[in-house]
C-alpha cells in the first residue's frame, strides 16, 4: 500500500482514514475479481481435465488428470463446425454491412439539413416502441425472408444506440472547419466522407466492429425464431442443444449419440459428454473475448467519447 | 420521409423546403437511405402489422384482409387464468433486477476510480468487461453446470459444509436469484463504462483542492463524485424503467424448466411459446402490444416526472 500520493510532484501523505479506505477498496476489488474470473477459470480447467474428476467435482483450482478427450469429441462433431462456419459468415458479413451503413448514416446526421429533426425522431422512436415479436415475425415471413441466410444478416442491421454513438463521435472529434476547407477545395459529401471522415474514424470503427460483431456472434434469438433448416443454424443454436440440457439424454440428442459412437458405450459417453460441454463453451466464447482484448485499447476510449453526450 | 413534423421556420411551404433540401443535400440523403430503409422495413412495417392484434389473423387473407374483431384478444388475455401470474412474474423479475442491479455499477465505478495503482486499475477494468462478451446460451449453460445437483461446484461447496444439495434449476424460488445474479455477474462491470467516463471527465483540480482542504477519500466521493454521477444515473434509471416489462426473453427461455415455471413464466416467453409455437398470431400480438404500450407509457411518464423535478431527462 502506498502511503503517499503524488500531486504536482509533491508527495502528500495519506491520512489514516484514507489508508483504511485503500485497504478496504483493494480487498473489495480482489473479491470482485475472484467472483468474475473464477467461473471462467473453472470452465477452462474443467475442459482439459479427466471427465471422472470433473463429474466428482474434484476440479477446483487446477486441471486434474489432464486430457484432451473433450476437445477430441468436439472436433469430431461436424454439425458444430458447420454452424461455426455459419456464424463466422453471419458475423463478418453482417457486421461489415452494419458498420458501413451506420457510419454513412451517422455522417449524414452529423450535418444540418431540412428534415433531420423528423428523421432523428423517427429513428429514436424505434428504440422505445416496436411492433412486437409476432408482427416482426409475420413481416419477415411476408417478405420471403423466413428460413433464409439473408435474415441472419438483415435482422438487427442498424442499432439506434450505435448510430447515436457514431454520430456523437463524428460531431465531436472531426472539426467542422475541415469540412469547410474540403468544400473549398472542391470536394463533395461523398469524397469528404471517404477521404477525410473514414480515415479519422478508426476508433469508432473499432468500437462498432466489436459491438456489432459480438452481438451477432452471440445472437441466439434470431436463429431460434427465423430459421428452420439445420444447415443454416448459427453456432448458438447448436450450442444450446448441447448445453442447456438438465440431464444428459443420449438418445434424444444427436451430439451425444455421435459421441457414443466414438467412444463405444452409451453410459461412458453420457458421463464424458459433461466435459465436452466445457470444451464447447471454450471453443465458442474464445473468438468474442479475443476480439475484445485486441480491440479494447481503442474501444474503451471510443465508447467514452461517444457516450459522453449520448 | 418528409419533414412534416419539423416546425415551420420559413414562409415557404413544407413541400418546397423538402424539395430544396433534397436538391441541395441529396448526397446526405443518399448516405442516409440504407439505414432509413432498414428502419422502415424492419421497424415500421411491423408497427403497421400490429393491427392484427385487432383482427383474427388468417394467413390466406393476410394482415390487412383478416376480419376486424376489436378488442376480443385483449379481453381474452386479461380474462385468462395466467394473465395475473405472468404480469407479476415479469414485473417482479424486472423490479428486483433494477433494485439489485442498478446501484452496483455506480458503486464499482466510484471504487475503481479510487484505485491508486494504474496497472491494477487497468487490469481490473479489462477484467470486469469480459463477462459481457459471453453469450446468453453459454451463460445459461454455465448456470446449469455450476449449479448442477450432482457435479456442480456450488452444491459441492454446500455439501462439504454439511448442507443438503439444492436442485437450483427446478426449484421455483431459485429462478429469480439465478436470473438476476447471473445478469449482475455478466453486465455490472460493463455498465460501469458510462459512469467511469463521467468520473474521468471531472476536473482534477476539484480533487486537488479537496485534498488541500483535508478531505478524506470518503468525503471526496460524497461531495465530488456522487453529485457528478447523479444526472447520468437518473438518465440510466429512466432508460431502465422503459423496459420494466420486457425481460431478456431468450435467457428466460433458456433457464425455464418444468420445475420453475411458476416464476419463470414471463410475458415474453409466453408470447414466444404460444405465438410461434401454437401459431396464435393475433392473440399474442395483442399481448405484445399491451406490453409495448405500457413500457412506452412508463418511460414517458418517468421522463416527464424527472424533467419536472430535476431538469434531467432523455428528451
Amino acid at each position: 500500500m502506498a502511503k503517499t500520493k503524488e500531486m504536482h510532484g509533491v508527495k502528500v501523505r495519506e491520512t489514516r482514514a484514507d489508508q483504511v479506505f485503500n485497504v478496504a477498496n483493494l480487498v473489495f476489488w480482489l473479491v470482485v475479481l475472484f467472483v468474475i474470473l473464477y467461473p471462467l477459470w473453472l470452465i477452462l480447467i474443467a475442459s482439459v481435465s479427466d471427465p471422472d474428476a470433473v463429474l466428482a467435482g474434484e476440479v477446483i483450482w487446477w486441471p486434474k488428470g489432464f486430457s484432451w478427450m473433450g476437445y477430441e469429441a468436439v472436433f469430431q462433431y461436424d454439425e458444430l463446425w458447420g454452424s461455426y462456419a455459419n456464424s463466422v459468415f453471419y458475423t463478418i458479413g453482417g457486421s461489415a454491412l452494419s458498420v458501413v451503413i451506420t457510419l454513412a448514416a451517422a455522417y449524414a446526421l452529423s450535418h444540418k439539413f431540412a428534415g433531420k429533426k423528423f428523421i432523428n425522431l423517427a429513428i429514436t422512436f424505434t428504440m422505445f416502441f416496436s411492433g412486437g415479436l409476432i408482427p416482426i415475425f409475420l413481416n419477415v415471413r411476408d417478405l420471403g425472408l423466413y428460413n433464409t441466410r439473408a435474415i441472419m444478416i438483415l435482422m438487427n442491421l442498424v442499432s439506434v444506440w450505435n448510430l447515436m454513438v457514431a454520430r456523437t463521435y463524428i460531431q465531436s472529434s472531426i472539426p467542422y472547419e475541415l469540412y469547410e476547407a474540403a468544400i473549398m477545395d472542391g470536394s463533395n459529401h461523398f469524397t469528404y466522407f471517404i477521404k477525410c471522415v473514414l480515415p479519422l474514424s478508426g476508433t469508432i470503427v473499432a468500437v462498432l466492429c466489436v459491438y456489432y460483431g459480438v452481438a451477432r456472434w452471440n445472437d441466439y434469438f434470431t436463429g431460434l425464431v427465423f430459421l428452420r433448416n439445420r444447415e443454416y443454424y448459427p453456432l448458438q443454436t447448436i450450442l444450446k442443444e448441447i448445453l442447456a440440457t438438465l440431464s444428459v439424454s443420449a438418445d434424444s440428442d444427436s451430439f451425444f449419440a455421435a459421441y457414443a459412437d466414438n467412444l463405444g458405450g452409451l453410459q461412458e459417453a453420457m458421463r464424458k459428454a459433461e466435459v465436452a460441454k466445457y470444451c464447447c463453451i471454450v471453443v465458442s466464447t474464445v473468438p468474442a473475448v479475443i476480439l475484445y482484448i485486441f480491440m479494447q485499447k481503442y474501444f474503451v476510449k471510443g465508447v467514452m467519447i461517444g457516450s459522453l453526450k449520448g | 420521409m418528409t419533414p412534416m413534423q419539423s416546425r415551420p421556420v420559413s414562409r415557404h411551404s413544407l413541400g418546397y423546403r423538402f424539395q430544396r433540401s433534397v436538391r441541395r443535400d441529396w448526397q446526405l440523403w443518399v448516405l442516409l437511405i440504407p439505414a432509413l430503409l432498414f428502419f422502415l422495413i424492419f421497424c415500421y412495417f411491423p408497427m403497421y402489422g400490429v393491427q392484427i392484434a385487432f383482427r383474427d389473423y388468417k394467413a390466406a387473407f393476410g394482415i390487412t384482409g383478416s376480419k376486424w374483431v376489436g378488442l376480443k384478444h385483449f379481453e381474452a388475455f386479461f380474462d385468462s387464468y395466467y394473465c395475473g401470474r405472468m404480469f407479476r412474474n415479469t414485473i417482479l423479475l424486472n423490479v428486483y433486477g433494477l433494485i439489485f442491479g442498478f446501484p452496483i455499477p455506480i458503486l464499482m465505478a466510484i471504487l475503481l476510480n479510487q484505485l491508486n495503482s494504474k496497472r491494477f486499475k487497468g487490469f481490473t477494468q479489462t477484467a470486469i468487461y469480459v463477462p459481457h462478451f459471453i453469450s446468453t446460451v453459454v451463460l445459461a449453460g454455465m448456470i446449469y453446470l455450476f449449479f448442477s445437483p450432482t457435479s456442480g461446484i456450488i452444491n459441492k461447496l454446500i455439501t462439504s459444509f454439511g448442507g443438503e444439495s439444492i436442485y437450483f434449476m427446478i426449484e421455483e424460488g431459485w429462478f429469480r436469484p439465478l436470473f438476476i445474479g447471473s445478469d449482475i455477474w455478466q453486465n455490472a462491470g460493463w455498465n460501469t463504462i458510462l459512469y467511469i467516463a463521467t468520473l474521468t471527465s471531472i476536473d482534477p483540480q476539484l480533487y486537488e483542492a479537496a485534498t488541500i482542504d483535508g478531505a478524506t477519500r470518503m468525503q471526496k466521493i460524497r461531495h465530488i463524485d456522487i453529485p457528478h454521477l447523479i444526472p447520468i444515473a437518473v438518465m440510466m434509471l429512466i432508460l431502465n424503467c422503459g423496459s420494466l416489462l420486457s425481460s431478456n426473453t431468450d435467457k428466460a427461455l433458456l433457464l425455464q424448466t418444468s420445475g420453475n415455471i411458476k416464476t419463470s413464466d414471463i410475458i415474453g416467453v409466453y408470447v414466444y411459446n404460444t405465438g410461434l409455437g401454437k401459431a396464435q398470431y393475433s392473440y399474442t400480438s395483442a399481448i405484445g402490444l399491451c406490453l409495448n404500450v405500457i413500457n412506452f407509457v412508463i418511460i414517458m411518464t418517468v421522463n416527464a416526472i424527472s424533467r419536472k423535478l430535476s431538469d434531467i431527462s432523455l428528451f
